[in-house]
């Protein structure tokens, strides 16, 4: 299956939210810690991301950094895709 | 000893005996030809089965049984090597394949194979007087068999109505697993011991069906036992004794409780031997059950680790899965698996759960789940069972990953590999 849209990955990290009766804001400058969005709300958004495109994600390619906001996400799990 | 066997081994001679669509009795059986000994007897149905441990019980030889898919090439090769000449036994027809090792028959012996579930099917000793473990009088009864024939499950049934006058058996085979309620409602049957998942998929199945079964005992065993199943047969039968046993190849049948709740009382841990009621010594170390049993397989004098892992919870010990497969580890917090299956197995739409650990960035495990959910309580999502366990289990129990699945799977020991 073909990697996903950032759009995509953003309707899947709001049903992450939403699982959690949490909404997902629509500025990508949201801070993850202010909207609830934790370590394991972000694993699970990867196994998300790995069910719809039928392959796992490589997490050693681009090394873990600093992702404070809802734009990080996008823009990680948008790398982890093509690495 | 082999000649007080083969007496009390016959009692029930004239059971009735349902088998392959036909009534017959153990006596009325078509009979084997004569079996070498040591003879590992491969079979593909009941009958061949049955007549297999008749041939036994009578003759006295050394004798292992299981089903023909149980016993792959390699592992026939192996019982040729350990001196079992190994039969493939198919009504009046049977093949004999020589043992490549001659060796002293052990008379009396009969031979199990573990279920396998933690790696490759071990072999344990028994007796028949070892594998019977229900003695005293019982109340006239008919007893479905659906367990694999050779499974210590499948002997523990087949030695009550062996070994008792009264008690008759219903064989169902693999093909009528769907359908045996209406085969136990057409011969009457009256007691009936299955896996929870056995249970679980006939409720799923056809709950009206069921309910035609005029059961007085059910048992539950060969798997975690939770309190939704024991509540679930407890309403659709009121009146039946509902019991649940912890039994396995290598320790018997070593805990029974009759109360209708989840795993035992606490008290019946470390208590004094008790010889006359041949009462096994329960004990858990670290999380794990360990068991001293009267009924123990030969060679396993002792204690035993079951590998199987406990909890307490309030007054009661709860057996929640094998130690290896059990504990999930989210980012350093450990959580049973077992015990998030219990929460799931819980909710009123969910007819069967496997929780388990998968691999994921950040936490390394996530817990996720497979479920079959009851097709009458109407569309639940993830986002409902998440919900559920939320409430219930602290938040890196709760699994974030849910897969549906259309029908319970099982495997052929009645077990769903949970």
């Amino acid at each position: 299956m073909s990697e996903l849209t950032r759009a995509q990955i953003r309707d899947l990290m709001g049903e992450v939210m939403k699982a959690q009766g949490k909404t997902l804001p629509t500025d990508d400058g949201a801070d993850l810690r202010e909207i609830g969005f934790r370590s394991l709300d972000f694993s699970e958004l990867a196994l998300r991301v790995e069910d719809e495109i039928g392959d796992e994600l490589n997490f050693d390619a681009p090394g873990l950094r600093q992702i404070a906001k809802v734009g990080d996400v996008l823009d990680f799990i948008e790398q982890l895709q093509s690495a | 000893m082999t000649g007080r066997r083969r007496t009390t081994a016959l009692i029930g001679d004239d059971n009735r005996v349902v088998v392959g669509g036909k009534t017959l009795t153990w006596r009325t059986l078509h009979k084997l030809p004569q079996l070498p000994s040591p003879a590992a007897v491969l079979v593909d149905n009941g009958a061949d089965a049955l007549a297999a441990v008749r041939h036994h019980a009578v003759h006295g030889t050394e004798l292992l049984v299981a089903t023909s898919s149980r016993v792959d090439p390699a592992m026939r090769e192996e019982l040729g090597e350990s001196g079992f000449a190994v039969v493939i036994a198919n009504g009046d027809e049977h093949s004999v394949t020589p043992a490549k090792l001659k060796r002293v028959e052990e008379s009396g012996r009969v031979w199990l194979l573990t279920s396998g579930s933690t790696g490759r099917p071990k072999r344990i000793g028994h007796t028949l007087e070892s594998l019977t473990t229900v003695r005293g009088q019982q109340q006239p009864r008919t007893w479905l068999v659906p367990y694999s024939p050779g499974t210590y499950a499948w002997w523990q049934v087949i030695t009550i109505s062996l070994t008792q006058a009264d008690q008759g058996l219903v064989v169902i085979e693999p093909s009528e697993l769907e359908t045996w309620p209406a085969i136990a409602a057409e011969h009457g049957v009256t007691a009936a011991s299955g896996t929870p998942t056995f249970w679980r998929q006939t409720i799923y199945r056809d709950t009206e069906a069921l309910a035609k079964v005029p059961l007085e005992q059910i048992t539950l065993g060969g798997e975690p036992v939770d309190q939704a199943i024991l509540d679930r047969l407890h309403e659709i039968f009121p009146d039946a004794r509902i019991s649940w046993i912890y039994a396995s190849s290598e320790v018997g049948a070593s805990i029974v409780v009759h109360d209708g709740k989840a795993g035992f009382p606490k008290a019946w841990l470390d208590r004094d031997p008790d010889p006359e009621a041949e009462r096994p010594i329960l004990h858990v170390d670290g999380d794990e059950l360990v068991i001293s049993s009267p009924h123990h397989g030969a060679g396993l004098e002792g204690a035993h680790r079951t590998g199987d892992r406990v909890e307490f919870v309030d007054d009661r010990v709860l057996i929640t899965g094998r130690l290896d497969t059990d504990e999930i580890n989210v980012g350093g917090s450990k959580v049973s698996a077992g015990l998030v299956r219990n929460v799931l197995m819980a909710h009123p739409a969910v007819a069967w759960a496997r929780v388990f650990a998968r691999k994921a960035p950040l936490v390394g495990r996530m817990v996720a789940a497979e479920v079959v959910v009851e097709p009458d309580l109407g569309p639940i999502t993830d986002a409902d069972l998440v919900q559920w366990c939320t409430n219930r289990l602290p938040d890196y129990g709760v699994p974030r990953r849910i897969r549906f699945l259309d029908e319970i799977p099982q495997k052929e020991t009645l077990k769903s590999d949970v």
